[in-house]
């Protein structure tokens, strides 16, 4: 049925648009010759003298030359302006279950019209959608979708919510901005799927017109994030306390690789500092790995090692931990921490059943933090 | 039987002139073509232009002349330069259909003053994005590199040509012929980090550039000394120079043992003390890909 619609929508508009996260790419080549990119300038640089400037977006605060891209690959200086290639210019776009991002908190049972624009600002050796996170604009292909038609697109699909994510939103800032205020003038809501490798005044700025952000915490360890990630661990962990201090809602997600990230000591030391830092309601999602990209030597994570560490969280007292990528499993619904009871039962991404009212348990009246309207 | 770079890898020549560029930089194609022919004789040991072209290639092989357009007219490998070694090589014997000078995209291509050629029977000058070329589809991996080959690298070149501009480079120090194949690959922005060490000496010892490299050869006529790798008059020095070598590391050293020249020429400081000399080439001299210790290099100049 989302495929049908989805190609009713390809029609309806004329956009040519992915039938996944990598869409149709079984090849990766490159399309400059008739690639049409974005020239709309950045936000968040400074400019330097001689034609240089400095990226202000991520962490990484890339100083560019003439002519250069930043790491991303999708923001470029010319002439001392800083550009960004990929404003309006989406690589895949799917109508999805929002369980499907993941968040559990977050209109469950409704869907997200997800966009992504091409690029990353970090390099995980473990990426699931590489073919249009790891490469440069012109080499996937991409369709003109502008803000405006973003959010179109989502109200005539009946999404409730508009999802960016697939690659990592932040390199497509301007563009995921634009659509989100777009789309809060439709009411239609905005979640965010990120690293959270961001410096804090775009975020900041972000959380103005998002309302979720779900946020991959590869590691708690930062030689983890040096080695694997091609990233820093701070940075990460300050995105996650700002996302906390506001009112948008924040999930994280911990993809769990066997011997790479899945240290029992090192998630208690998470879990300790999730409590003490960002609270025990916001919820942690430890999801299955499977071999991708550049880790491929690895298999499949053992539902066990999910099990143990969900255990550990519950342990510390994080109140709702899910385990994810194991569809059919028991943690992926949600228990009221206080009468033990399933409010939301799922099967993958399917919302099977829910016993809440307005936001509080069913059975005893607790509240269960989230946006459930 | 070709040059054993084990006997002459530190060998690297310089030949300079002074009367190469005219107005508009337009070159002396006739110098030019002198230039190419002292130094591929000098570094070889042959007595003519001809046996030394035999001695780095077979009839046989499919020669790639990698350039670097990147950085616009100003500032990128000059078109005479690879088409007359390809003129040549065409004249010793080398089928002109088996040469392709090439970079990342025919955009870049274009705009540095190439005209484009795809000709079968001819000599072919395009970029990775042409029709019918494109990066693989499978990521090689090796130590920190994980990348997308050009197909024009793996599958249709078996004897590889680096044809860089030398300039000064931000991050890196200096950009040369090792560094000259980011041009290769999908993802180059992803190894720029650290002074993109280690990043661009593991990347040369990849199969599909380690496993063909057979020349370096960096146009440094014009060199950039600083503020590279874009482009800026007031720090464009008319040098003159072509370096060649069959050691990529010691090609690349005496580059940039150039551009310290002039800086120091110049009044600047070394890039040393600006804190972004070219390590990569110590970490490339660790991986046994040549020698980078001014000791270990033996430089032949000579002038036309």
């Amino acid at each position: 049925m989302k495929r049908r619609r989805f190609c009713e929508t390809l029609a309806g508009t004329g956009l040519l648009l992915g039938t996944g996260a990598v869409g149709a790419l079984g090849r990766v080549m490159a399309f400059e010759e008739t690639a049409n990119l974005s020239h709309a300038e950045a936000r968040y640089y400074k400019k330097h003298p001689d034609r240089e400037i400095e990226c202000l977006l991520c962490p990484r605060l890339c100083k560019l030359g003439d002519k250069e891209r930043g790491y991303c690959g999708v923001r470029q200086n010319d002439g001392g302006t800083y550009y960004t290639l990929v404003y309006g210019k989406a690589c895949s776009a799917n109508v999805d279950p929002i369980e499907k991002k993941p968040f559990f908190h977050f209109l469950p049972g409704t869907e997200a019209f997800s966009i992504a624009a091409a690029g990353c600002n970090v390099n995980c050796k473990f990426c699931q959608n590489w073919q249009i996170s790891q490469v440069r604009p012109e080499q996937v292909p991409h369709f003109d979708l502008p803000p405006v038609e973003v959010a179109a697109a989502a109200q005539r699909n009946k999404c409730r919510s508009i999802a960016y994510t697939y690659t990592e939103p932040t390199v497509f800032f301007e563009y995921m901005y634009d659509s989100a205020v777009e789309a809060r003038k439709k009411g239609l809501k905005n979640c965010v799927v990120t690293a959270g490798h961001i410096q804090p005044e775009p975020l900041l700025d972000l959380l103005e017109v998002v309302d979720a952000v779900k946020i991959d915490l590869k590691s708690f360890r930062q030689d983890f994030y040096k080695e694997y990630v091609r990233g820093e661990l701070q940075p990460v962990l300050d995105s996650i306390r700002i996302v906390s201090q506001s009112k948008v809602w924040l999930e994280i997600v911990y993809l769990v690789i066997p011997t790479l990230n899945d240290d029992e000591k090192d998630i208690r030391s998470m879990c300790r500092w999730m409590a003490k830092e960002i609270g025990r309601d916001i919820p942690l999602h430890f999801t299955r790995f499977h071999p991708m990209y550049l880790v491929k030597n690895l298999p499949p994570t053992p539902i066990s090692t999910l099990e143990s560490l969900h255990d550990i969280a519950i342990g510390e007292g994080i109140h709702y931990v899910y385990v994810g990528n194991v569809p059919g499993h028991g943690a992926e619904n949600t228990f009221c921490p206080r009468c033990g009871k399933v409010v939301i039962e799922r099967f993958g991404m399917q919302v099977k059943a829910v016993a809440m009212n307005e936001g509080t348990c069913g059975f005893c009246q607790s509240p269960i933090p989230g946006i459930w309207a | 039987m070709y040059l054993d770079i084990r006997m002459s890898a530190s060998r690297v020549v310089i030949i300079k002139t002074r009367h190469v560029l005219g107005s508009d930089d337009d070159l002396d194609r006739s110098k030019i073509v002198e230039m190419l022919s002292l130094g591929i004789r000098h570094l070889t040991g042959a007595r003519d232009i001809g046996e030394g072209l035999a001695r780095l290639f077979s009839r046989d092989d499919r020669i790639g002349i990698k350039v670097n357009t990147i950085g616009g007219p100003k500032i990128s490998t000059r078109p005479l330069l690879p088409l007359s070694l390809s003129e040549l090589l065409v004249k010793s014997g080398q089928p002109g259909r088996n040469i392709v000078i090439w970079d990342r995209t025919n955009r870049e291509l274009r705009e540095a003053g190439y005209s484009l050629a795809d000709r079968r029977n001819d000599l072919k000058v395009f970029g990775t994005d042409m029709a019918g070329a494109g990066y693989e589809t499978e990521i090689i991996s090796h130590r920190n590199i994980g990348s997308l080959f050009s197909t024009i690298q793996t599958q249709f070149v078996t004897a590889s040509v680096s044809l860089a501009i030398l300039k000064d480079h931000g991050l890196a120090g200096v950009t040369a012929g090792m560094k000259n194949y980011f041009g290769a690959i999908h993802n180059p922005n992803k190894y720029h980090d650290s002074h993109c060490d280690p990043y661009i000496a593991e990347l040369f010892e990849s199969e599909p550039i380690k496993g063909k490299h057979r020349l370096s050869l960096l146009d440094a006529l014009v060199v950039q000394y600083h503020r590279g790798p874009s482009f800026h008059t007031q720090w464009a020095e008319q040098s003159g120079a072509l370096i060649f070598g069959l050691d990529p590391v010691a090609t690349d050293a005496v580059g940039w043992r150039l551009i310290e020249e002039i800086r120091s020429k110049k009044g600047l400081p070394s890039l040393k003390e600006e804190g972004r000399e070219p390590v990569y080439l110590s970490t490339a001299e660790k991986l046994g890909l040549g020698r980078a210790g001014n000791d270990s290099i033996e430089v032949i100049r000579d002038e036309i």
